[in-house]
């Protein structure tokens, strides 16, 4: 088990956006993304708090954004009802997917970024064959019974989480579909590196951890408060801590195993909800948050906690 | 002369004029005419003037005719916003000159000439003469008015002209001929009177002079008596004084019977009728009098006339008479609207709200207002109620809050008086309340509580002036703030205690519903106190309260009010209690409720699954095949493709949704192909006789030949592989790994064919050595059943009826005797579809796929009479060995009968699927001829084991085994299993 080392704020942006609604990193963890209450998308340079691009174009605010496997593309999801693929470079939407009959909650790009898939308040995974200019979803699951909070995939499934207690794989590969009922509206979900778990934040203020093969209930992990927010939880590259916000201001980590908390985060003396972070894909030792207008970037690197002292 | 002579001239002269004749005038003809302004210029009347020369040739319009207005507007010139039109755009030239109707030349304003101002005044030239001739010593207009001009009005004079006044009228509202003849005598006669006696003996004097003037004017009446409506207005004379109000009109209102002649006539005539009749004669007389001088202006005046002027001389219409009807009331409208004098911009109010007078209303002197709601015992006098009452609130007054209860001493100790300053001690009042009374008058202590409150925050006020005083006496005014300030708190304090007890007192007295009997009121809160509960008990306490004087019908009638009482004046804690809870209380819980820790909900894991059919689509771009090859059912109400609601959708899923129809989904086309090879014995085992074996590769056709004719309209199975797929629908997917691993090893398996060659040998006829052979080559058998072959219409189905007993012996015997290991064992189910097995039968069912080659329904053969002529035809010799063959396994059979095989019986094929896992069975017997049936499903199971092993670990844990389910039970006492999971994990980074 790799040694904890506690994190340190490195940088702080404002993304003066509003109020800050996802962090999302790229493929590599070399740039970020952000989504704004004021309907943009701005991508960031996470080491120098540099702001890189703006994409406006959505009606609502954005609720989630991802880059594309090539960073060349981006697919942001809004309270418009609506995707839009963005090129990055150029900073136009290339295409914009209307079908959802409610807000969008969250969006991903499969393995090669040939489908960007959705989920939204009208419960239904819509899945996109971005790359062509057809406007209808390639696939509608509408198995969920509420809001889907985040849709995952790898190369041969689709995770849906949704407020409705359930995960719902996907798998193509079988042709079924398994659902998972936690029974406590889930607020987010993330992966292990290696696809064997699932991390579910629930609204009951617990963070669960659930084996994919058989569905059971691994760990449980306490001591955030979640409160009524879409607190989001991930785990960090190592696979070995999880991690999650909180609606006072601070983060939580714990240990995969024993569940214990490790450290607890004070992103901010004066409250605001942590609501939003994101793991970096590949470096444990990196961190993003995001509360109210502000993206915090944490980092366990030693020499930044020298420099601030 | 001579120059005259010696000039030349040239031309003819003109003749020389006659001086008496002048040349004649042509007469012009009427289009000659044409009408030249000053500078010579054709004149032409507009539109406004035309007369009778205007326009072209006299008429409307000119040589080019009249062309309308019109609008052009384009893209690219648009037109300008319409102009509003103008009198001057209908105007000619000379109508803008010096002397056209609209001069623009510079000219005296009008205010600075006089005649303008006249005219614009009245607009008409005429009534120039009506302006009164101006009396003086002079004739003529004052010269020094001629000089001196005021250039605006006085504002007396303008108001008076914004209600209609003129200049040289009299003020005041419009008189009739009469009224105006009999106001100019007043006048004149005040005037003298005035003149000559003075004020004082006006009224006597007056009232003589009015009666003679009255009489003289009584000539007149008869003649005046129409003249009511035309009314003049007064001439302007010098006020005199002004008489006061004496009548109840509204201001300005004349009444009928104002004038105190009319009344003084009437009086003095007692015969003579109203005022009305004596003015209708009046009207007599005005037509003689007033002539309406209409001229022609109206009709315009010709351009060649001299009167030019006049044309624009407007003639109001209002002045001709219409008919003989309307002109009164709308005369008398007029003068109604003249009378009131109201100035522009105001209007007459017509609601008459004003007069509406708030009436003083006149109480009896005893009159005392009274709460008629309010409950009071018959026999009490509400009086002294009140004065107890009032008595109590007095006192409480008097009391104070406090600062009574301090004698002057204490007060001038708190103020730091001298003692000695002053000594003028008021009659100390202590506080002698009736704690009974104060305490027990529910509506005494709100008053006074409030009462008290207003008291508390008064105490300051009243202080600090005696702060202030105090001040001037003491040196140190610090000093005396402080003790101010102490004083003020000490009697705060003092007032909070009073008012708090107040308010304690309040809640805990509650309702007194008997407060007009003291006595009666003190039982009642006894009992109330006591709390009793049963009848007897209450009759009993109250007996022992109750006086003796009260007679045994009060006392019930008293216990009776008492328990209503109690019942409907229950305390406040009592009755609204419940339905009320205090905001403290409401957060107290709130907060207890946020304290005490969320309770542990225990979180149940689920785990459903369900068929999905991935979009194609989507699985190409995954990059994965399709589940099935595609072939999975979609479900039902997928709008796959087409997201966009269609109606189409509901009228398919209603009537004929896809699910209703069973399309054969699997084409046996390709699971056909392999069968050629299945076909060949397999080792070990004796070759079932030749006629056994044809109808094996007969099969195949013959069934392609069936589909057409298919009874059944639903899908059925032919091969194993589609009856395992098909089974597989009803099951979970993690069973269809059965299926896969059975297809797979299927292929495994049929490599020890080519061994089973040898076995030929084994068997026991030449005819089904050849056969075998045949088989093994591939060669067209020899036997009937090739010929079976091309039949097409062939039959198929198992024997049933006479067939089945006939045939019976010989399918059943085969097993036995040629235990060829049926690749495709549960063939003859190959039409049914197979209900859902335990897991046992399915296991045994995988074994059977695994080593089932030649389908058991196949093995009876000698279906062969029914083939028809061709096989016949063929290979008769054949068909009579047959028949010999036929004889010696019947006989076999007979010999040999297993009792178990006794049970399996041929039935119809639907109710086949029960009997499926017999013969299942029977077929491993038969096939291993060695081991028992338990001993066998062991074996599998161990077989089966070791092959899962060998498996992914994914379709392990994905299996449903009952095994398997223990272990995941294990697995998910998470603690144990996650920490070598993690450990995995790590490995793997």
């Amino acid at each position: 088990m790799p040694a904890f080392a506690n994190y340190h704020c490195k940088t702080t942006i404002d993304c003066q956006q509003g109020a800050v609604r996802a962090v999302r990193y790229n493929v590599d963890g070399s740039y970020c993304l952000s989504c704004g209450s004021d309907k943009k998308v701005k991508l960031w340079n996470p080491a120098t708090g540099l702001l890189l691009k703006t994409y406006g174009g959505h009606a609502d605010e954005v609720t989630d954004v991802a880059g594309s496997c090539d960073s060349s593309y981006i697919v942001s999801s809004s309270l418009d009802k609506s995707i839009i693929y963005w090129d990055v470079s150029t900073g136009t939407p290339v295409r914009r997917l209307r079908c959802h009959a409610g807000g969008v909650r969250c969006v991903c790009f499969n393995e090669d970024s040939s489908i960007a898939i959705s989920g939204g308040r009208d419960n239904v995974v819509m899945c996109w064959d971005i790359r062509t200019r057809r406007l209808d979803p390639v696939q509608v699951m509408k198995d969920a019974r509420d809001c889907i909070t985040t849709v995952l995939t790898n190369e041969n499934k689709i995770y849906a989480a949704s407020l409705d207690g359930c995960i719902r794989h996907y798998d193509i590969r079988v042709g079924e579909m398994i659902c998972d009922k936690i029974g406590e509206p889930i607020t987010y979900l993330a992966r292990t590196q290696d696809e064997q778990c699932l991390v579910a934040g629930c609204q009951d203020s617990v963070v669960r951890l659930i084996d994919c093969e058989t569905g059971g209930l691994l760990s449980e992990y306490k001591g955030h408060q979640a409160d009524d927010y879409h607190i989001e939880c991930g785990i960090l590259a190592n696979d070995a801590h999880i991690v999650a916000g909180s609606s006072a201001g601070d983060a939580y980590i714990w240990d995969l195993l024993e569940g214990k908390v490790l450290q607890r985060i004070r992103i901010s003396d004066n409250g605001g909800v942590v609501h939003s972070l994101a793991t970096h894909p590949s470096r444990s030792e990196e961190l993003l948050f995001a509360r109210r207008r502000d993206m915090y970037v944490f980092t366990t690197d030693l020499q930044i906690e020298e420099e601030q002292l | 002369m001579d120059d005259e002579e010696s000039l030349h001239r040239f031309g003819t002269p003109l003749p020389t004029l006659e001086k008496d004749v002048v040349p004649a005038k042509k007469p012009l003809a009427i289009e000659d005419q044409i009408v030249k302004d000053e500078n010579g210029k054709r004149r032409f009347h507009g539109a406004f003037t035309g007369g009778f020369s205007a326009g072209f040739w006299n008429t409307v319009g000119s040589l080019e005719g009249w062309t309308p207005q019109t609008f052009k507007s384009s893209r690219a010139e648009k037109a300008t916003p319409r102009m509003q039109q103008r009198p001057e755009d209908f105007m000619d030239k000379e109508d803008l000159g010096e002397f056209g109707i609209a001069p623009q030349g510079i000219r005296t304003r009008e205010e600075f000439s006089k005649e303008s101002e006249e005219e614009q005044r009245t607009g008409q030239r005429k009534r120039k003469l009506m302006q009164p001739e101006q009396v003086g010593p002079i004739p003529g207009v004052p010269v020094l008015e001629h000089l001196l001009r005021p250039v605006r009005d006085k504002v007396a004079m303008r108001i008076l002209k914004s209600m209609g006044w003129k200049p040289g009228q009299g003020v005041g509202p419009r008189q009739t001929k009469k009224e105006k003849r009999q106001a100019n005598a007043r006048n004149k006669r005040e005037q003298y009177l005035l003149e000559h006696y003075g004020a004082e003996g006006l009224p006597s004097l007056e009232q003589q002079q009015i009666a003679a003037v009255e009489k003289g004017g009584g000539d007149d009446d008869d003649d005046d008596e129409e003249d009511e409506d035309i009314t003049f207005a007064p001439d302007d004379y010098e006020p005199i004084f002004y008489t006061p109000k004496e009548n109840r009109f509204g201001m300005s209102y004349s009444g009928l019977s104002r004038d105190p002649i009319l009344s003084k006539s009437s009086s003095a005539h007692p015969a003579a009728p109203m005022q009305h009749i004596n003015l209708f004669g009046q009207l007599e007389t005005q037509p003689k009098q007033k002539q309406l001088s209409i001229r022609g202006q109206a009709f315009g005046v010709g351009a060649f006339e001299e009167e030019d002027d006049d044309i624009y001389a407007r003639d109001d219409m209002t002045r001709y008479d219409f008919s003989l009807a309307d002109k009164k009331p709308k005369q008398k409208k007029i003068q109604h609207v003249q009378q009131r004098h109201v100035i522009d911009g105001f209007s007459e109010d017509k609601s008459g709200a004003a007069l509406q007078k708030p009436y003083a209303i006149d109480l009896p002197r005893d009159f005392k207002p009274r709460n008629w709601l309010q409950r009071r015992t018959r026999f009490e006098p509400m009086d002294r109620e009140r004065t107890k009452k009032l008595e109590a609130r007095i006192e409480y007054k008097r009391t104070g809050l406090g600062r009574h209860d301090l004698n002057p001493d204490q007060r001038a100790q708190l103020l730091g008086e001298q003692k000695s300053q002053k000594k003028d001690q008021q009659p100390e009042q202590p506080p002698s309340r009736n704690p009974f009374k104060d305490r027990n008058k529910l509506m005494d202590l709100i008053n006074a509580k409030s009462e008290g409150f207003t008291k508390g925050g008064l105490i300051v006020d009243e202080v600090l002036p005696q702060a202030e005083t105090v001040a001037e006496t003491q040196t140190t005014a610090t000093a005396m703030a402080k003790q101010v300030k102490e004083a003020n708190a000490t009697i705060q304090e003092k007032a909070v205690f009073k008012t708090k007890d107040l308010a304690s007192a309040a809640p805990s007295g509650g309702f007194k519903p008997f407060l007009a009997d003291e006595a009666k009121q003190l039982r009642y809160d006894t009992f109330l106190e006591a709390q009793l509960k049963t009848d007897a008990e209450i009759t009993e306490f109250l007996a022992n309260m109750q006086p003796v004087t009260l007679s045994l019908w009060d006392r019930e009638m008293e216990k009776k009010e008492f328990i209503q009482a109690a019942k409907i004046y229950r305390p406040l804690n009592g009755l609204m209690y419940d339905r009320f809870v205090s905001e403290a209380t409401v957060q107290a819980e709130h907060i207890k409720e946020q304290q005490k820790p969320p309770e542990e909900r225990k979180v149940v894991m689920e785990r459903t699954k369900a068929m999905w059919k991935p979009a194609s689509l989507l699985c190409k771009r995954y990059n994965i095949a399709e589940p099935f090859g595609g072939s999975m059912l979609e479900p039902p109400k997928e709008l796959k493709g087409r997201p966009k609601i269609s109606i189409f959708d509901y009228l398919e899923t209603s009537i004929n949704s896809k699910a209703d129809f069973q399309t054969p989904t699997i084409r046996p086309k390709h699971m056909e192909k392999p069968k050629p090879a299945v076909l060949v014995p397999p080792p070990l085992a004796p070759l079932p006789p030749p006629d056994a074996v044809a109808p094996e590769k007969e099969k195949p056709a013959q069934k392609k030949g069936e589909e057409p004719a298919a009874v059944k309209p639903s899908f059925v199975p032919r091969t194993p592989l589609e009856q395992a797929v098909d089974e597989s629908r009803e099951k979970p997917i993690s069973e269809k790994k059965d299926l896969f691993r059975s297809i797979f090893e299927d292929s495994d398996e049929e490599e020890p064919v080519p061994v089973a060659t040898p076995a030929i040998t084994s068997l026991s006829t030449p005819q089904e050595k050849l056969a075998a052979i045949n088989e093994a080559l591939g060669l067209p058998s020899t036997s009937g059943a090739s010929a079976s072959s091309l039949n097409v219409l062939r039959n198929n189905s198992p024997p049933r009826g006479i067939f089945a007993a006939l045939f019976k012996p010989i399918e059943e015997l085969k097993p036995k005797e040629a235990p060829a290991p049926p690749k495709f064992a549960p063939i003859e189910g190959n039409k049914l579809k197979i209900a859902y097995k335990s897991r046992e039968e399915r296991l045994r069912n995988d074994k059977e796929l695994a080593m089932a080659q030649v389908p058991v329904e196949d093995i009876y053969g000698p279906k062969l009479p029914e083939k028809g002529a061709p096989a016949k035809t063929q290979a008769p010799e054949t068909d009579h060995v047959e028949v010999g063959i036929e004889a010696k396994l019947q006989h076999l059979w007979q010999k040999h009968a297993p009792k178990k095989r006794s049970a399996e019986k041929w039935v119809e094929k639907k109710a086949l699927s029960t009997d499926d896992s017999d013969s299942d069975s029977s077929s491993d017997t038969s096939s291993s001829c060695s081991a028992s049936s338990p001993a066998k499903a062991k074996k599998t199971k161990v077989s089966k084991s070791k092959k899962s092993s060998h498996r992914s670990a994914s379709s392990k844990k994905s299996k449903k085994s009952e095994k398997k389910s223990k272990k995941k039970a294990k697995s998910k006492k998470s603690s144990d299993r996650s920490k070598p999971k993690a450990k995995k994990k790590k490995s793997k980074h």
